[in-house]
């Protein structure tokens, strides 16, 4: 039969590669994974974090500024629990949408608690004598990220 | 004999006019003009630039989220996706990442955005798979050739 513009779809064919390869290439990259975890091949671990109902990219010996007031004393050591993300040059885990707690430790410890700077509220309305001023004070808490650790559970 | 009105001489005279000018005209140092001088101009423009500020701080935030979706776009269409259908596959996909987060690593980890692309393009082909089915028709319908006996 001759082909015609309607003998196939106008969308391009998809195929996916065959699953049994697929799986067998999966476990082969997986456990290279993790030997290179097990050995310890890989340089700064990166991490994304969901902490105070933001996500933060993070990395050891950096510093969280969070505007909001953490229930723990200066000088804590916390563990950051909801990791999404974790990375290194060679390798990422993608959590789905978290990363398992012994796959990934994040430590971070609470430096200061300090109030923001005094920001300034106004409401105007012209030619009706309104105008209303306050100053809004946030308080502040201050994070060093310590350690980002991978353990080779794959 | 009890003297209701207080005498001439004792008036009730403003002392730190001084000061209470300068509060306003210190927020007004960086101005342009006589603005930056003089009181009874700077009072208007400081009152009109707080207003602006607790405007802006409100746009701020859609002002943000538009350039990383812009950036997000600008990155996804180098790996051969467009950003409506990798956000929402990376969404089918469970990875909640927000956009703050894909545009940083589009920047900063270019070898994870690609393989977040590829993720994203993987979940669309099978979802197009999933979509078109078997390709036989559906039970219950009789062929389009209909025989007139």
């Amino acid at each position: 039969v001759a082909k015609t513009s309607l003998t196939s779809p106008p969308w391009p064919e998809v195929k996916l590669p065959d699953p049994v390869e697929e799986a067998k290439y999966h476990a082969e990259v997986v456990q290279k994974v993790n030997k290179m975890i097990a050995m310890g091949q890989y340089g700064r671990l990166f991490a994304v974090v969901h902490f105070a109902s933001k996500q933060w990219k993070i990395t050891s010996e950096d510093l969280i500024m969070m505007d909001n007031v953490l229930e723990a004393e200066c000088g804590d050591r916390i563990r950051m629990e909801k990791v999404l993300l974790v990375g290194a040059d060679d390798f990422t885990l993608i959590g789905r949408p978290l990363l398992g707690k012994d796959l990934v430790r994040v430590e971070a410890t609470v430096i200061e608690k300090t109030e923001s700077w005094p920001k300034i509220n106004m409401r105007f309305w012209k030619r009706h004598n309104y105008q209303r001023k306050k100053i809004i004070v946030n308080p502040q808490t201050v994070l060093r990220i310590n350690t980002i650790e991978i353990f080779p559970g794959l | 004999m009890v003297l209701l009105s207080a005498p001439c001489w004792l008036r009730s005279r403003l002392t730190d006019r001084f000061w209470r000018v300068q509060e306003v005209l210190k927020y007004a140092r960086h101005f342009r003009g006589r603005k930056n001088r003089c009181y009874k101009l700077a009072v208007r423009s400081v009152r009109r630039a707080f207003v602006r500020s607790t405007k802006a701080r409100r746009e701020k935030k859609r002002f943000l989220r538009a350039l990383w979706i812009t950036r997000i776009e600008a990155a996804s269409l180098e790996h051969g996706l467009k950003y409506p259908s990798f956000i929402s596959n990376l969404l089918k996909s469970q990875v909640e990442l927000n956009r703050k987060m894909i545009a940083d690593l589009a920047i900063y980890e270019p070898k994870t955005f690609k393989s977040l692309a590829a993720l994203a393009q993987r979940r669309r082909q099978e979802g197009f798979l999933a979509a078109l089915g078997d390709g036989k028709e559906p039970e219950g319908i009789f062929s389009r050739v209909v025989h007139h006996y």
